[in-house]
């Protein structure tokens, strides 16, 4: 081994204990553990793959992956899109930049779980503000239960975390930064509009950023779980149901270990094709500059 | 080994859905004795503490709580744990873990239940108990008990009795509950009304409290329906003999019985032009609040409410005198002896701290402060209230005097229900509410969802 590749090997070392003592060894026994019968106090039985039949034939898990499915699509356009255009107009740096990227920037700085509370008052039907507003303009004992009402309650939740992209337009903007004024002063010269620089020569510059930061609210919804669980637990029915929330249900309230391990394998399986895809979509790692 | 693989395979699932950020309880490795019981512990008690004394080492002990912030016993949990430390603080080292609300107690404990490691005392609400049972860590705590005949006393026979599983008893409860429901006399004066006798004159008078433009209940469906369920429990418990031991039977399998079918009925009616229009989704403070502002005329609810009736800064100025407390209709009250703690160690030194722990926390003194400072009933008529605390809190004495008078006492749900079927309740009373789930459909899920329960 050459002395180069042996400081190669000592760097990458914490990496690699960190990965297989916290990720690997988890991974290995989520995947073992999917194929057994195990609950907390009881002995393990293998059962091969009847819990991924099980679960392919459970309404709720189905609707659990569906419900994820949306609101990754959502996330990976909406989300993103709303990221973009907020970073576009803040690169402008006009009066306003400061002022606008801290206030943007809050719900992120706020703990999910809090942040669900505030949700819970913005819509209640009595008292939050968004049935208040609606009064206001003259819809007299205009009452709407928005998480509770399956008219309304998906939509509601997801407005809880869709337009508030500040992470996404953050990086973005950082990209920005980096790129050399003299590419922005060619466009100008060439007689380009501000729009016409914004879709020809930045946002081609900013593909791989934009698929990073795409790949990251993706996987987000992976994770979702306290917003939906202080808002909804999942409900009405199974209507806000997502994988994390059914993982969490099957495994704390069913004592169900076994089945909650097997819907984790679907979902680790669920980002991976996520990111996948993504990464195809966007090619990223390729340069076209 | 086999307890490594057990904690691998928890970690594996906290991994994997990146669920929780649950630090560990402090517990950290210790050495176990395999095999101490509590009767051994006992009759080294005096041993061990003079050893740790003379060794000057203290022993340290576990104990999380949620008692803690705006709780209703944070109070009486901080006097009792004040005067533990004062009177064994040199001896015993009290490490409490504070969590923020029921919830997140009951959801850290599973998780450390999962992985063998839950702390040294646990309180087995919300189905812990089965989960300390199953994995070996609690404690068989009668011959401690049976060997201390001034700490039995103060627990007393009922309780323990209450809670005996096959012969062992492996939690001691701390108090009782008594449950009834808090109406708001003005309201009801108003709507020319009395507490209803039977469930068809309860239903009269929700109706008779909406035409003068009262909201008669306060109900909830949000985390485990707590106010909803205590009616619908006694609606059940109430149904004759049938449904009263339905009602005080745990973990039942089945849930469609005509009993159950008619309180979901009523239920479903309540929930569609009895209640508030934010019930449906509502956590146990909106339903609380809307009480408390006199925006409804009932609240079902335990003792530990009355000291907000007279709280400025929770309720209406002068609410308390206007407050009054009922049986349910056909004479029901809710009568069940909280789960109380469990002693979860093996090592020898830990499991004496913990029992002197437990003898504290569960005996005459700690009742005594819990009913004082937190509306908490005690486990046994040796502890007698106060006259000054009689005269500031007479719903207290009106309500341990129509529990005498009750014909029917039954559990709550989440006394007899799977952690699995409490759960239906969040997701289904909306459906319930709307029509989209007929009560026949309601009852079929919890079916399922207690056969989901493993």
């Amino acid at each position: 081994m050459s002395h180069n590749k042996k400081w190669i090997v000592l760097f990458l070392l914490p990496a690699i204990i960190l990965f297989s003592f916290v990720y690997a060894i988890s991974l290995i026994v989520l995947i073992g553990t999917s194929f057994t019968d195990w609950s907390i106090g009881s002995s393990i039985h293998f059962v091969g793959i009847k819990n991924y039949i099980d679960l392919l034939r459970t309404p709720d898990f189905i609707k659990s992956i569906l419900n994820t499915l949306i609101w990754i699509v959502l996330q990976s356009t909406i989300h993103i899109g709303i990221g973009v255009i907020f970073a576009l107009i803040l690169a402008r740096k006009k009066w306003y930049f400061k002022m606008a990227r801290t206030a943007f920037m809050i719900p992120n700085i706020i703990s999910s779980a809090a942040l669900g509370m505030l949700f819970l008052c913005v819509f209640n039907p009595q008292f939050g503000a968004v049935n208040n507003l609606i009064r206001l303009f003259g819809v007299k004992n205009f009452s709407h239960n928005w998480f509770m009402d399956p008219r309304t309650s998906f939509i509601t939740v997801t407005l809880t975390w869709l337009p508030f992209a500040a992470v996404v337009a953050i990086l973005i903007l950082a990209e920005m930064a980096s790129v050399d004024e003299g590419i922005y002063e060619a466009a100008k010269v060439d007689g380009a509009s501000e729009f016409q620089t914004n879709i020809y020569v930045t946002l081609p510059m900013m593909k791989n950023i934009i698929g990073t930061a795409t790949v990251l609210a993706a996987t987000s919804m992976l994770q979702k779980l306290d917003i939906i669980m202080i808002t909804t637990s999942g409900g009405p029915g199974n209507r806000t149901l997502n994988m994390p929330m059914f993982i969490y249900k099957t495994a704390l309230s069913q004592n169900n270990f076994s089945l909650a391990n097997t819907a984790g394998v679907y979902l680790i399986a669920l980002g991976l094709i996520s990111v996948v895809l993504i990464n195809k979509i966007y090619g990223m790692g390729k340069s076209d500059v | 080994m086999k307890k490594i693989v057990g904690k691998l395979i928890a970690a594996s699932l906290i991994a994997s859905t990146a669920m929780f950020t649950v630090a560990g309880c402090g517990k950290g490795a210790e050495p176990k004795t395999e095999g101490a019981s509590a009767e051994t512990a006992a009759t080294d008690t005096a041993k061990h503490t003079e050893a740790d004394t003379a060794s000057g080492e203290k022993v340290k002990i576990y104990y999380p709580t949620y008692r803690v912030g705006a709780h209703a016993s944070a109070a009486a949990e901080k006097e009792i744990l004040d005067e533990f430390n004062k009177q064994f603080g040199d001896k015993i080292e009290l490490v409490v873990e504070e969590l923020p609300s029921d919830q997140a107690y009951v959801e850290k404990m599973k998780v450390l239940a999962a992985s063998n490691d839950l702390p040294d005392i646990v309180e087995g609400k919300n189905g812990i108990i089965d989960l300390a049972i199953q994995n070996g860590q609690a404690a068989d705590l009668l011959s401690y008990v049976e060997k201390d005949s001034a700490y039995k006393a103060e627990i007393g026979e009922d309780a323990i009795k209450a809670s005996m599983r096959d012969g062992k008893l492996y939690n001691i409860p701390y108090a009782s509950q008594l449950i009834g429901y808090f109406y708001n006399k003005d309201l009801f004066a108003n709507a020319g009304i009395q507490p209803a006798k039977t469930w068809d004159e309860f239903m009269s008078n929700c109706e008779k409290l909406k035409a003068k433009g009262i909201v008669p209940l306060a109900l909830m469906t949000g985390e485990n329906a707590w106010t909803t369920n205590l009616i619908l429990a006694s609606i059940i418990g109430t149904d004759g003999e049938e449904g009263n031991k339905f009602m005080n039977t745990k973990n039942s399998d089945s849930y469609e019985n005509s009993s159950v079918i008619k309180g979901l009925t009523m239920i479903q009616k309540m929930l569609k032009e009895y209640t508030t229009s934010d019930a449906i989704g509502a956590i146990y403070a909106n339903a609380a609040n809307n009480f408390l502002q006199e925006n409804t005329a009932i609240i079902a609810n335990g003792p530990w409410m009355t000291p907000d009736f007279s709280d400025p800064e929770k309720s209406k100025p002068g609410l308390d005198k206007k407050v009054g407390v009922a049986l349910f209709p056909e004479d029901g009250i809710v009568s069940q002896f909280e789960v109380g703690f469990m002693v979860c160690t093996k090592d020898q030194a830990k499991m004496d701290a913990a029992l002197t722990f437990l003898k504290f926390r569960t005996g005459a003194y700690a009742q005594k402060v819990m009913l004082e400072k937190g509306g908490a009933l005690p486990l046994t008529a040796n502890i007698e209230m106060s006259e000054e605390y009689k005269s500031e809190n007479p719903l207290i004495g009106d309500l341990i005097k129509l529990g005498g008078a009750a014909k029917y006492k039954y559990s709550n749900l989440d006394n007899t229900a799977f952690s699995s079927v409490i759960d239906t309740f969040a997701v289904n009373y909306p459906e319930l509410a709307l029509g989209s789930l007929t009560p026949e459909d309601m009852a079929k899920k919890m079916t399922e969802a207690a056969a989901k329960n493993k």
